[in-house]
């Protein structure tokens, strides 16, 4: 009995034999050809340095073609939504995590679940899982974090506190008013607060609101909530300072945001100032300047509707592939490169000491323990992140926080009571979040 | 047969503007009228054929702040810089060798980029570091130094003076080369009926360069109108709204809340309030060099 191949099968064999042995051939040449990488903020020290990795993912990597572009992170949702209606979104975004919420509802990004699978242990294994979690949303990871910040935190001039008496740095509200008075001097108040209608501005804000139980939205009712007491009594918290002479003109608070506030700190014009986790880092301060960092304030009571917080945190690094990611494949590998420990050693000491690192690797360089020791303790002992909460995400988060912002200068100018200003604040952010989301 | 070749030749050479015409202003006019029309939800198009995006830009508090806000920065920034143009520009018509000199000085404000003029000005006016309100204060003009761009009352006056510094430069120039161009003998005419100088320049400058003027004030009209940068970068908007106009709002609804409906309605609204305003203006302008005219 002869069981002849005919020439149909012969080729139909040879070809499928051909591909299946091509294919892990196939899989290894994918991470190849053009791959464009849009970065969105970060500190001086950081834009340089994410540069000079990308050179070494160049060179490990030379069949892709790296297109790699920074612009201001103030400028990310613009750039972004540009870019996707035009149909040119970048394959990488690194933009922040309070905005995959609304990337997701835009099918802007894809989950990673989907396209590296298989990178995902590796990645868990080398990223602490809080900060690989701030990555999530509704289940799915939608980026690879490099680092976080968290909000709210407190920078104090030792001098200015040893001159008035004190030993340790405020741990409450009550003694928070009581120390920025005593601080204060004609020419320099004792305390100054970013009150501008700049992002990072409101979420210094909402880290002092989230510690006393505060929220500024409801996911399960979809109701905005910052009339809550919690944002209320947050609010008259800075109003009160502003009244007990602790701060600069209030005029001056609304015009002066982050950044400036920290320079001012640094050059000796104020003795305290709330920003978030990297307060002077990434600026630094005069020479005749010593200071500490230390947790904002708690309040006596938290008054809020919801559970007190120790900390909001997000990813301000957060790496994301886009939904019309025209070379996943190598978007995936950079996406690899950068979770690997050369990388994101960056954050663990010497250059970098601004961010609270992702990487489990760089919480044991011995610079990050000098610089930030009670960080380092406090992630040794595992309580950094015990009772830390993501920071507002959302879709309308943005609608949300402007509104607050508003309301947040006008109860400082005194134009309105805090209670008043967060009233009509809800009025008009539930009013944009029920035309955002039909 | 020679004259209708001339006819197509003409169209045909008219062609690449009416294309390039159609394409960047009529079509994305197009697209932002059906736009507010449009109902959008979380990006995606949900019905056509809706006033809703207008209805819930007259409900907004906001809107109202930010309608009479852009008529202080569009018609007080217009006449100002026209009015401060028009000095500006007479002075520099004078013969003489430092206005020969100011001329070529006096556009560099108008030179400079908007982001670098927003930012050095936002740092001479701050209330705690910036120079004009510590100079003010070292003279004892003020009791305290001012916080010009972190008082509501303020804010929105403060823009329209760094406006006009911007602006007005350009509008001197073209005044004062319209002024220099007034034949002199109607000017000593004038002078020899005895005319004073305000009478010299109300009854033979103006009229002379009535059409210069028109010209210059629909085009500050426009730029003012279309001016993003330098309020953004210096308020954002702020304080509490209180220099919020139709171009930073329009781009918070766009480009932060994801809104863009109700951004699509506002800048129909924006498009019809200037169309009006410059077609008004120019009615009666025509009417007025009419009128010159048959005297």
């Amino acid at each position: 009995m002869t069981n002849p191949i005919s020439r149909r099968r012969f080729l139909g064999t040879t070809a499928a034999a051909g591909a299946a042995a091509l294919a892990p051939l196939n899989s290894a040449f994918a991470a190849s050809g053009e791959l464009s990488v849009w970065k969105f903020g970060g500190t001086p020290n950081e834009v340089e340095q994410w540069a000079g990795r990308n050179d070494a993912f160049s060179a490990g990597h030379p069949d892709i073609n790296l297109n790699y572009s920074y612009f201001n992170g103030q400028i990310r949702r613009q750039k972004i939504l540009a870019g996707f209606q035009t149909k040119r979104l970048a394959d990488v975004i690194i933009a922040f995590g309070q905005d995959i919420p609304e990337f997701v509802g835009f099918d802007m990004v894809q989950p990673l679940d989907d396209i590296a699978a298989d990178k995902i242990p590796g990645w868990k294994d080398r990223i602490v899982p809080e900060v690989m979690n701030s990555g999530m949303h509704e289940g799915k990871l939608y980026g690879l974090p490099t680092y976080v910040d968290m909000a709210s935190f407190l920078a104090v001039n030792l001098d200015a506190l040893e001159e008035a008496g004190f030993d340790r740095p405020p741990a409450t509200w009550e003694e928070l008013r009581e120390y920025a008075k005593a601080m204060t001097k004609p020419d320099r108040p004792g305390l100054a607060f970013p009150a501008t209608t700049a992002p990072v501005d409101i979420n210094i804000f909402e880290g002092i609101a989230y510690a006393n139980g505060g929220r500024i939205f409801d996911e399960e009712t979809g109701k905005v909530t910052l009339n809550d007491a919690g944002v209320v009594d947050a609010l008259q918290l800075y109003v009160d300072l502003i009244a007990d002479g602790s701060t600069p003109a209030a005029t001056s608070l609304t015009e002066t945001f982050f950044r400036d506030t920290a320079q001012l700190f640094g050059q000796g014009r104020s003795a305290m100032w709330i920003g978030l986790s990297w307060l002077n880092t990434p600026w630094g301060v005069n020479d005749d300047v010593r200071w500490t960092g230390v947790p904002m304030p708690r309040p006596d009571t938290p008054s809020g509707s919801y559970a007190p917080v120790n900390a909001i945190m997000d990813p301000t690094a957060i790496l994301m592939v886009s939904s019309r990611a025209k070379n996943p494949e190598a978007a995936v590998e950079y996406l690899d490169f950068w979770s690997q420990d050369e990388q994101l050693e960056i954050w663990g000491g010497q250059p970098e000491v601004a961010r609270i690192p992702a990487g489990k690797a760089a919480w044991d360089n011995a610079e990050l323990a000098e610089v930030w020791p009670n960080w380092v303790e406090a992630y040794n002992a595992g309580s950094l992140f015990e009772g830390a909460a993501p920071m507002p995400r959302f879709i309308g988060v943005s609608a949300i926080e402007s509104a607050l912002g508003t309301a947040i200068q006008e109860a400082v100018l005194g134009q309105k009571t805090p209670q008043q200003a967060l009233d009509d604040a809800t009025k008009a952010a539930q009013a944009q979040i029920d035309l955002i989301r039909g | 047969m020679t004259m209708q070749n001339d006819r197509l030749l003409a169209y045909f050479m008219i062609l690449p503007v009416v294309a390039a015409v159609l394409a960047f202003v009529i079509g994305p006019t197009y697209n932002v009228g059906t736009l507010s029309l449009t109902k959008i939800v979380m990006g995606q198009e949900r019905g056509f054929g809706t006033f809703s995006n207008f209805t819930a830009l007259t409900s907004d508090p906001v809107f109202w702040l930010v309608m009479k806000n852009t008529a202080i920065w569009i018609l007080g920034g217009t006449l100002m810089c026209v009015l401060v143009g028009l000095g500006v520009g007479t002075f520099l018509a004078i013969d003489s060798r430092m206005t020969t000199g100011l001329r070529a000085l006096i556009l560099l404000p108008w030179v400079l980029p908007d982001v670098v003029t927003a930012m050095a000005w936002k740092w001479m006016l701050h209330g705690q570091v910036g120079i004009i309100g510590q100079t003010l204060e070292s003279t004892g003009l003020t009791e305290e130094t001012i916080s010009f761009l972190g008082d509501p009352k303020l804010v929105m006056w403060t823009l329209v003076v760094v406006l006009i510094w911007r602006k007005m430069p350009l509008v001197a120039l073209i005044l004062c080369a319209a002024i220099r161009s007034v034949p002199d003998d109607q000017i000593e005419a004038a002078r020899m009926d005895g005319a004073t100088a305000f009478e010299r320049f109300r009854f033979v400058v103006i009229p002379n360069i009535a059409f210069s003027l028109t010209a210059v004030t629909v085009i500050s009209m426009i730029w003012i109108t279309a001016e993003f940068a330098l309020p953004w970068i210096m308020t954002g908007g702020g304080p509490a709204n209180a220099s919020q106009i139709m171009a930073t709002y329009i781009y918070q609804q766009s480009f932060e809340f994801f809104n863009w409906g109700v951004a699509s309605a506002m800048s129909v609204i924006n498009l019809v309030m200037l169309a009006s305003i410059v077609g008004l203006y120019l009615y009666i302008n025509r009417r007025s060099w009419a009128s010159e005219g048959s005297k």
